[in-house]
């Protein structure tokens, strides 16, 4: 990763007794696409609106492009930000709302009818700049907020669930339509949201964060496929959990119930024999075992098969825990019948001790 | 099992319940009929009176001759500029005052709601007295001269406004995203002053035209505080008309209904278009 480029260094925000942020420490490097993700309440928002100016860090250091930012401004940060409702001035019409930050820098007049023209036409509504807000839909108001934003050429664009408001459909456009964006421009930007799905599929890098701290920073695959924590692992997509006891740490053995695993977790080694451990295993690390493998063939009882449309969940039963075990639809699937003993396996990869 | 319909009992039914619903109607009329008896008869009694100023004829003589009486015109424009001024005064202390209550300090709203108040449960005549006392003795002299009283009579006009003002304004800026409006304008490079004339102000329109219009209703025809201050305006004209003339305060009172029917329904008007947007 190259320099960083906006940087959040030991910020904390206390609002009373309140703790929000707690040492918030972090790097992003320009053009950067990262996401703040977390349930409400965990300080995603407290963190983008210090990095906006709105909200002053009770300690702790802002740095954008080297120069501290700590205190300045909100006006004087030059940060572009995209509200959850929108917050087009409705007194304006698209035109006059994307050119508004650029006649506040004074800038001249044919200068602000180019950049409104380029920026209308980067959003992909060109035709719309005589109309006033209320005659827009809810994914257009959010484009021209994108397009206002995006017009004073700030140095990092910040996104506050903007896309919470919206149908489904819109949703998953508008996202794809954001970080195409994003990429043309180059910009570097900072999403809040509390989708996981969103911030997978839009981030180069995705900040968890719980109860005002990091739990993770990484990158959508890492943070999907090897959660460092508990919370991670639950709040990122679905996930079994489970109590289990170190049998061989040498060679990642645990037994759950009775029954072996073995796992791949490089934290084994600091274990000791008998430790008392949780793992945790993604729904479709789980497949029926057609031949033996190596690692981790068990046997379990079919308890219930839901059909999810894509994706079909069966839940099983190994030892005394139940599991869910996500397969892939399709229409010739032969599924086993409930209370069907049945053999499943799961790389050792796919058993995470957390 | 099978179920029964029968269309005459329900038929029936249906007629036991509208009975009620024409009832209540039938009183609502009556209570609208006897309200508007209540008030337009006194108001078509007045417009009568204003109209026999001739013998013998019903006629505009008396409409005529307060036109044409020398103190009538610059008692009603000195009136309507203390109105204007008093508006100006009243919406650059009440619109920063509930923009800043309701962005940063909502919990003082109920402090600054009582306050604004004050001037409905203050009797003018205390108000008058007070503003007198304080305000004829120096540092403070400002009863000195008709000039120095008529801008003390604008100030207080903009406070006898603030219960209405400051109820208009703040029902406007409930009525939008304050707090992402000025964070969006901010983040765009704006100052407090860009935000409040070029964000604030004009998306408030029909509640500060509400607020200036109830104001301007108010003030034109204010009697009390500008006797006591002794100012040539609106109020003083009217009473000194009553104590002097027969038909012509009847036609001055005609005056003074149509320009504050003309106020209300202006702020119905543009409540509507808002409402239309």
């Amino acid at each position: 990763m190259s320099a960083a480029y906006l940087t959040l260094e030991s910020v904390r925000k206390e609002f009373g007794a309140v703790l929000a942020v707690d040492t918030f420490n972090l790097d992003v490097a320009a053009g950067e696409f990262v996401s703040f993700l977390g349930p409400s309440g965990c300080g995603k928002t407290t963190t983008l609106r210090m990095v906006a100016g709105f909200e002053q860090p009770s300690s702790g250091t802002i740095r954008l492009g080297g120069k501290d930012i700590t205190f300045a401004k909100p006006n004087e940060r030059n940060i572009g930000m995209v509200f959850q409702s929108y917050a087009l001035f409705p007194n304006m019409t698209v035109g006059q709302n994307v050119g508004f930050g650029l006649k506040v820098h004074g800038r001249p007049k044919h200068e602000i009818d180019t950049r409104v023209k380029e920026m209308l036409e980067l959003i992909q509504l060109p035709n719309l700049e005589k109309r006033y807000p209320y005659q827009l839909s809810g994914g257009q108001q959010q484009r021209v907020a994108l397009a206002r934003a995006l017009a004073i050429r700030p140095q990092v664009l910040l996104l506050d669930e903007p896309l919470s408001a919206l149908d489904a459909k819109i949703r998953i456009s508008l996202r794809a339509e954001i970080r195409a964006i994003q990429r043309e421009l180059g910009i570097t930007a900072i999403y809040v949201t509390h989708d996981q799905e969103e911030a997978l599929s839009i981030s180069d890098r995705i900040v968890v964060m719980n109860m005002g701290e990091i739990e993770q920073v990484g990158t959508p695959f890492e943070i999907y496929n090897f959660p460092k924590t508990q919370f991670v692992a639950n709040f990122v997509g679905s996930v079994n959990n489970a109590d289990a006891e170190v049998v061989d740490p040498t060679n990642g053995i645990l037994s759950m119930d009775g029954v072996h695993l073995k796992t791949a977790d490089v934290d084994m080694s600091n274990r000791m024999k008998g430790d008392k451990v949780k793992i945790s295993i993604r729904p479709e690390r789980f497949s029926f075992a057609a031949e033996p493998m190596k690692d981790n063939v068990v046997d379990c009882i079919i308890e219930n098969i839901t059909f999810l449309g894509s994706v079909v969940r069966i839940q099983i039963s190994i030892g005394n825990t139940k599991f869910n075990m996500d397969t892939f639809n399709n229409p010739f699937l032969d599924l086993p019948a409930i209370g069907a003993m049945e053999k499943v396996m799961c790389s050792k990869e796919a058993v995470l001790v957390l | 099992m099978t179920i029964s319909t029968s269309p005459v009992p329900l038929a029936a039914k249906a007629t036991e319940d509208r009975a009620p619903v024409r009832q209540n109607r039938l009183w609502s009329w009556l209570i609208y009929i006897v309200g508007a008896v209540y008030f337009l008869v006194p108001l078509a009694a007045t417009f009568y009176w204003s109209l026999r100023a001739e013998k013998g004829v019903f006629g505009l003589e008396a409409y005529r001759r307060l036109f044409v009486d020398a103190n009538f015109l610059p008692a009603f424009s000195e009136s309507i500029v203390n109105a204007v001024a008093a508006i100006f005064l009243s919406l650059l202390i009440i619109v920063p005052t509930a923009y800043w209550v309701t962005l940063r300090l909502p919990r003082l709203r109920a402090v600054v709601e009582f306050i604004t108040l004050l001037p409905f449960v203050i009797p003018a005549v205390v108000l008058v007295f007070g503003l007198i006392r304080l305000y004829s003795r120096p540092p403070l002299l400002l009863t000195a001269t008709y000039d120095s009283s008529r801008i003390l009579l604008v100030c207080v006009y903009a406070a006898l406004s603030f219960p209405y003002m400051f109820r208009s304004v703040d029902n406007g800026l409930r009525a939008m995203d304050v707090q992402a409006l000025t964070e969006a304008a901010q983040s765009l490079g704006a100052n407090w002053g860009t935000i409040l004339f070029k964000v604030i102000f004009p998306n408030l329109r029909v509640a500060l035209l509400s607020g200036a219009l109830l104001t301007f209703a108010i003030v034109i025809g204010e009697l009390t505080i500008a006797l006591f201050m002794a100012q040539h305006t609106l109020g003083p004209y009217m009473a000194n008309l009553t104590r002097s003339k027969v038909y012509e305060p009847s036609a001055m009172a005609i005056v003074a209904f149509a320009i504050t029917w003309a106020a209300m329904g202006l702020i119905a008007y543009t409540s509507r278009e808002r409402r239309q947007q």
